[in-house]
């Protein structure tokens, strides 16, 4: 059977060719070929059983008349033969796809391109939404041992199947647990699971990708704002495309789509999986899609995440904050809200995009639930100036309530020092002495944030906290020090907490730069 | 944050301090301080499970010392190393009875 294409010859090989009917064969295939010199040539291995060297000469000579050679549907065994001789290397050769049936078989993991079964004890696929997957495979496949590579643990597909009409590729994972699983039925381990979660999260951040191996997240998220934009009053739509616009090139990975489902326990060891979306860029992007698996989601509907995890909302939100808290190395709620606001920034664009593409304004519960995400990103587009945010700095409304807050957020900074009762009770005042004083002063009458800032160095360590304000400029350290020695009569009320902080820190500066006052402590440990 | 024990007998008031005298809770003791003093001619402050004080609580002690001036003494009893250190930069040792 031969069908002749304009360019492709497809030659169906069967049975077994050796050297009893190798000559047949050859002239055969000469025949089928005779008119077609130089044409591509497919040979349709999917009823071959066994080839030897012979055989393998005779592709050799079709090889070099026809140099554009692919070899379909080979099975196991032959497939074993062309690699042990070099064919794999030298021409394109595809596997045969086993047939894997899913029916029965249990969902594990569910991801934007793909839905993950465990098909024996050994053994899940992945089976892909996209008919046409095969270059998404390929993509998978790539950036998954690009992963491992660079240390991040997780699974690399080793076959290709068919599931029904669509493509599967297979993975060991022997009796592993999706972290889903365990919070759903083992709720004391939630603790557990938030501390792995995390460490798996600050593995793959930390990561750096060799450039351009990886697409770049921040193109996507400025897809989703140009589509977003659309929707929202035109102030808020153009702010939303410059806060993404000014997040700055970062060549540390992201997962893209990092939830508790995608993260597997195997005996002791914990792995990542559902690699297909891997990029590179800022950390925000991913805090995004991650506040959206835990509850983004499910703000409408709360049963979302209930049917797509295991466990329900209010899991799914405790889980979030709490591996926020840890990724951000904070109990500072002020911190947590800081970044968690950028990063519903990001979830709800991309909710919203996601819904409008699918009819979501074609329904009423579409509708309503748009409205939602909207009015809750309009909110917060309001005060949210930078979708950036680094695990030493605080920006807090500088209001006198907010003291023990900057106080956390400072100490938790400095817990990995050693530093002594005195030097903690100094750096203690300083930071109150400093941050009253913006929170009384600064932004009078109105309100206003503050930036803390607290920055270590090693090798003397020492430690230097920068506040920074847009209030009235005012340099405390102008200020003449207090008489220290007049009596209890004579003494003003003013002055002695500045006064203190001179005596106390090492160094203290300040400079007024582009509408902020800057002040600047170092104390030496 | 901040507890504050008071026992009064025979003109002299105790304020037992333990915890922080810091801007948030510093108001509460001058409230009761100035709820407190009449009629005392002995006030101490024991400073023995205070950790932390700020110029806030400075302020506090400096204006119950001036009141004080006028009407007994007032004594700092059990002030902590980092506290007594406070009081050595700010000059309040001179102007403090601690003992």
């Amino acid at each position: 059977m031969t069908d002749h294409n304009s360019d492709i010859v497809t030659i169906l090989l069967s049975g077994r060719i050796d050297s009893t009917n190798a000559p047949q064969t050859e002239k055969m295939i000469q025949e089928k070929l005779s008119g077609h010199e130089g044409s591509a040539v497919v040979l349709d291995a999917s009823s071959l059983e066994y080839i030897s060297s012979a055989g393998l000469r005779i592709i050799l000579r079709i090889k070099k008349a026809h140099p554009d050679l692919t070899l379909t549907g080979v099975s196991s065994e032959v497939y074993e033969i062309l690699d042990m001789t070099g064919f794999t290397e030298m021409m394109t050769v595809e596997k045969a796809y086993r047939v894997v049936s899913i029916e029965g078989c249990e969902e594990i993991g569910r991801g934007a391109n793909g839905t993950i079964y465990r098909i024996d004890k050994d053994n899940v696929v992945k089976v892909y939404n996209n008919a046409d997957a095969l270059a998404d495979i390929q993509h998978e496949r790539e950036v998954a041992k690009l992963a491992l590579i660079l240390g991040i643990p997780t699974a690399i597909s080793y076959d290709v199947v068919k599931v029904g009409n669509s493509y599967g590729s297979v993975f060991e994972l022997l009796n592993a647990r999706s972290f889903s699983k365990i919070l759903a039925s083992e709720p004391d381990k939630l603790d557990w699971c938030v501390d792995e979660f995390v460490k798996m999260l600050k593995k793959i951040h930390s990561t750096l990708v060799p450039s351009g191996k990886l697409p770049d997240m921040k193109e996507k998220a400025l897809s989703w704002a140009r589509f977003t934009k659309e929707y929202l009053p035109a102030e808020a739509g153009a702010k939303l495309l410059s806060l993404v616009e000014a997040v700055p090139h970062d060549d540390h990975m992201i997962h893209g789509d990092y939830h508790t489902k995608n993260l597997e326990l195997q005996g002791d060891e914990v792995l990542i999986i559902d690699m297909d979306t891997l990029s590179v860029g800022h950390p925000v992007f991913e805090l995004g899609s991650m506040f959206n698996s835990f509850g983004g989601y499910s703000e409408w509907d709360h049963n979302v995440i209930l049917k797509f995890q295991g466990f329900d909302l209010a899991t799914g939100q405790a889980f979030w904050h709490k591996a926020l808290s840890a990724y951000l190395e904070t109990s500072c709620q002020a911190k947590i809200r800081e970044v968690e606001d950028k990063a519903r920034v990001i979830g709800y664009t991309r909710m919203i995009r996601r819904s409008i593409r699918r009819h979501g304004l074609e329904t009423e519960d579409g509708r309503a639930e748009i409205e939602l995400w909207k009015s809750h990103l309009l909110s917060i587009l309001e005060h949210v100036d930078t979708l950036t945010f680094s695990l030493n700095e605080l920006e807090i409304e500088a209001t006198t309530d907010n003291l023990s807050e900057v106080q956390t957020f400072v100490n938790e900074r400095l817990d990995a020092l050693d530093c002594s009762p005195k030097a903690q009770m100094q750096i203690e005042l300083a930071v109150e002495e400093v941050f009253i004083n913006i929170a009384s002063y600064a932004y009078l009458p109105g309100k206003g944030n503050a930036t803390v800032r607290v920055e270590v160095t090693e090798n003397p360590v020492s430690v230097t906290i920068t506040f920074i304000d847009r209030g009235v400029p005012y340099d405390p350290l102008a200020k003449d020090d207090p008489d220290v020695t007049a009596s209890a009569e004579n003494r003003a009320i003013g002055g002695l907490g500045v006064f203190m902080v001179k005596k106390t820190m090492d160094d203290v500066a300040y400079e007024y730069r582009d509408g902020q006052n800057i002040l600047t402590l170092k104390k030496n440990l | 944050m901040l507890n504050i024990q008071k026992t009064t007998e025979n003109g002299t008031a105790l304020f037992t301090l333990e915890g922080r005298l810091d801007t948030i809770t510093s108001p509460t003791l001058e409230k009761l301080l100035r709820e407190s003093l009449d009629g005392v001619s002995t006030l101490i402050l024991d400073l023995q499970g205070l950790e932390y004080i700020s110029s806030a609580g400075l302020r506090v002690f400096l204006s119950a010392q001036k009141l004080m001036n006028k009407q007994g003494t007032m004594e700092i009893h059990h002030a902590n190393e980092s506290i007594m250190e406070i009081f050595e930069v700010t000059g309040f040792t001179e102007i403090l009875t601690i003992k």
